[in-house]
């Protein structure tokens, strides 16, 4: 699944990266790495670009450099499940 | 006196992390700007006295990392690496902790003296964060200082730390951030294939390692010069495949994963936020400002809040300034009793340096209230509101203030297109600027529209060309994004950063640092076109049109006794003369001479030395037609001037309108394009501009008159 075909109040967790180059780098450096466990917040009033919020950061993208991450949907919005979980399933060194 | 000892030190972090109040609050006011050489990057810097020190600090500018990817990252550790500053002190966000630190990892890979301001301190405290300072300096190998900008503290500490840091007074235990194994072994083993080449001397041979495993192109042409690549480049590619055997990724993606593990597990043990996380302020505004049916309104009025402030608060100040240096003229004139002298003075000198001045209000407003959305937050959160619409004429979503501001004058708005970090988007939102119709096209739209159609049509008309601009703009964008600016635009990944009250201090400096910049480096380039302007326009003069005046002149003050009457009929005489000068100046002749060229737009040659005048600033158009057609002083609201316009043989409905699209599409006034060259720092794209606007505003009109012909 990728981060654009989530909708607004989803919860999903970072699981690859597709995107090349630039973009690449900038997600990465914005901190959306493999593991990382966010929230899609809302959608731009004309529909792109959407909002996620993770680990205090909130991030815009388009819904073009959206769709080169690769997610895995971890709830929904109500659900009571908590964005990150205490431990994080992979570990340095591991 | 003592003589002071000097530390360099360099303030390195994220944007919006404070650096630069702090920057603000540790120099107060002994600061200057200027620009890193090559780009159009502001450098701030600035000193403090400290005990027996001078402590120079340079403000880098704000990156999430030390990648090549942005001008800004670059400029940054191309500032650390060739400069050496004795200390950098990375600030940090308090309550943002863990995207901060990042950079962090990466100016320890560097291995420069760390000293780390962990700054917002008071809102980490609020907000009910608990930091372990003590654990965290040891997990990043330097000393942390908690500060806060805003409320002035830790300030001192700070700097009581750089000294003893710089003096080696406290021992720094520099941590090394270690990588997945296999990357670490290859780490090592390019390390010392390094450290064969002497010249590679100033680089950290472990950070190079790094940047190659991380595919960074500037380091690979360093490298690559040397013989050791061709060791390294098999290095590289082995591990390559190992990374991608064993994690499926490759060494650059392992780096980084890496890098936030082990920040992962610093804010582990260092980092407790509070149990219950609360809905922040941030996250209330954007309930309502990002709101998906509030959120366009919102934006529209602010926008409109902030072209109104820049205009209408700051045309009466323009037109102050502008009476003030009208006074000056009138008090300087009588003084100089030579005319040539009193012509390159009043009209050329005074005129010139009022007409680079008269921008400054609109500058210095539209800044403080540009620096005060960018500073709050909502800067990012507009762009994303908007980013649709631009993105689709190539643009981007932070081109659109900018763009808007072009309706009021192109030359802040072209400065303020600044904050688009791609070149190529801001190249793009640059050539789009002038065809928003500015204020000084008014005029002439007004005289024109208003001459030749009735005031109800006129509206229309008016209407019409601002929406044309607009379309041509946009359509010039979107060719130009597809052809010679295809490349790469930035991509749309964006914090938007939480809601904070910017200080007034920062605010003001930023109005300030934008408004020096216009003066010092726009400004000269600007007089110096006006004052040539004004000398075509004026010589070479035509002696036996002096004689003719001064002879009839005499011959007036014989035959008409009346006081009144003889001072129109001389006034009369004078305007004829100027007109006559006027055609025999350079200007003059340039305009007949473009007359072949213009003649199928439907114009003659003396709107042809209207354009060429019209070049100083838009709306000499007005006053030059004034001129050309004897009636000395003229504006858009003189009813000689539109009734002469209307039983001119030379002029109609379809001439104006032609016009009028003329006057909007050509090249801007000299001081635009002076700003142009400033901001694009070349001439071959303001070369480039100059033709494209000068074939669009030809194509336009010539279309124009051509179906007014046949419609009207």
């Amino acid at each position: 699944m990728l981060l654009s075909d989530l909708r607004v109040g989803d919860k999903a967790e970072v699981t690859g990266l597709l995107a090349d180059s630039s973009v690449r780098r900038r997600i990465l450096d914005m901190g959306l790495v493999k593991g990382t466990r966010f929230k899609v917040l809302r959608v731009a009033p004309l529909g792109d670009p959407i909002e996620i919020y993770f680990k205090g950061v909130y991030l815009s993208l388009r819904r073009n450099e959206a769709a080169g991450v690769q997610v895995q949907k971890r709830g929904e919005v109500g659900d009571g499940m908590p964005l990150g979980s205490r431990r994080s399933r992979w570990r340095f060194g591991s | 006196m003592t003589v002071l000892k000097e530390v360099k030190v360099a303030l390195a972090g994220n944007p919006n992390c404070g650096k630069s109040s702090l920057f603000n609050a540790l120099t107060g006011s002994h600061q200057k700007v200027g620009n890193f050489s090559g780009v159009t990057i502001e450098k701030h810097e600035g000193y403090v006295d400290y005990r027996n020190y001078r402590i120079r600090f340079v403000d880098l500018p704000g990156t999430y990392s030390l990648t090549a990817y942005s001008p800004e990252e670059l400029v940054t550790r191309n500032y650390l690496i060739e400069n050496s500053p004795d200390i950098v002190i990375n600030v940090l966000e308090g309550p943002n902790l863990e995207r901060n630190l990042l950079l962090t990892t990466q100016l320890m890979e560097m291995e420069v003296d760390l000293l780390v301001a962990l700054n917002m301190y008071d809102e980490v405290q609020a907000q009910g964060i608990d930091i372990k300072v003590k654990q965290l300096q040891r997990l990043l190998g330097c000393h942390i200082v908690p500060t806060s900008a805003k409320k002035k503290e830790g300030l001192d500490s700070l700097l009581d730390h750089v000294i003893r840091v710089y003096e080696k007074d406290i021992e720094v235990k520099k941590n090394k951030l270690a990588f997945r194994p296999e990357v670490d072994k290859a780490i090592e083993e390019i390390a010392e294939l390094l450290s064969r080449e002497p010249e590679l001397d100033k680089y950290n041979l472990r950070w190079l390692a790094i940047k190659l495993l991380e595919n960074d192109k500037e380091v690979y042409n360093v490298v690559r010069q040397y013989p050791a690549w061709v060791k390294i480049e098999l290095i590289l590619q082995r591990v390559m495949q190992e990374t991608e055997a064993v994690y499926k990724a490759d060494p650059e993606i392992i780096i980084t994963e890496d890098r936030y593990a082990f920040i992962r597990g610093a804010m582990q043990e260092c980092m407790k936020l509070p149990r219950d996380k609360k809905l922040s302020l941030t996250d209330y505004i954007d309930l309502i400002v990002l709101n998906r049916a509030l959120g366009l309104p919102i934006f529209l009025f602010v926008v409109w809040v902030i072209f109104h402030m820049t205009f209408t608060l700051g045309t009466p100040m323009m037109d102050g300034l502008d009476y003030l240096f009208g006074a000056l003229a009138d008090t300087v004139a009588p003084f100089l009793p030579n005319d040539t002298l009193r012509s390159v003075l009043v009209d050329g000198l005074i005129a010139g340096v009022g007409g680079v001045l008269i921008f400054l209000p609109n500058i210095v407003l539209l800044f403080i209230g540009l620096s005060f959305l960018e500073a709050s937050g909502y800067m990012a959160r507009a762009a994303f509101v908007v980013d649709k619409v631009m993105h689709r004429f190539g643009l981007h979503g932070k081109s659109f203030i900018p763009m808007i501001t072009g309706f009021g004058c192109s030359i802040p708005a072209i400065m303020a297109t600044r904050t688009l970090k791609s070149r190529s988007d801001r190249l793009a939102t640059i050539m789009v600027i002038p065809f928003m119709s500015c204020g000084a096209k008014l005029p002439v739209y007004v005289l024109l529209a208003g001459a030749f159609f009735r005031p109800a049509v006129a509206a229309n008309v008016m209407f019409g060309i601002y929406m044309f601009g607009i379309i041509v703009g946009l359509f010039s964008a979107l060719v130009m994004k597809k052809t010679v600016l295809k490349s790469e635009s930035e991509p749309f990944v964006m914090e938007l950063p939480p809601y904070r009250w910017p200080s007034l201090r920062s605010v003001l400096v930023q109005a300030k640092v934008k408004a020096m910049m216009y003066l010092k480096k726009a400004g000269t380039i600007i007089l110096l076109a006006v004052l040539l302007i004004w000398t075509f326009s004026n010589y070479p003069r035509n002696p036996e049109l002096d004689a003719a005046l001064d002879r009839e002149i005499a011959s007036i003050e014989q035959s008409i006794a009346d006081e009144t009457e003889r001072q129109d009929a001389i006034i009369a005489v004078e305007n004829r003369i100027n007109a006559g000068q006027l055609e025999y100046s350079l200007a003059g002749r340039a305009g007949k001479l473009l007359e072949p060229v213009i003649k199928p737009l439907g114009f003659d040659w003396r709107i042809g030395i209207a354009l060429v005048t019209g070049l100083a600033a838009k709306e000499i158009v007005v006053s030059t037609m004034g001129t050309i057609y004897s009636l000395g002083e003229a504006d858009e609201t003189s009813s000689e001037l539109k009734t002469i316009l209307k039983n001119d043989p030379a002029f109609d409905q379809a001439t104006a309108l032609s016009l009028m699209v003329f006057v909007l599409l050509y090249i801007p006034c000299v001081a635009a394009v002076g700003v142009m060259r400033k901001e694009i720092g070349e001439w071959k794209s303001v070369a480039f501009y100059g033709a494209y606007a000068l074939t669009a505003a030809w194509i336009f009109s010539f279309i124009t008159y051509r179906l007014a012909q046949l419609v009207l």
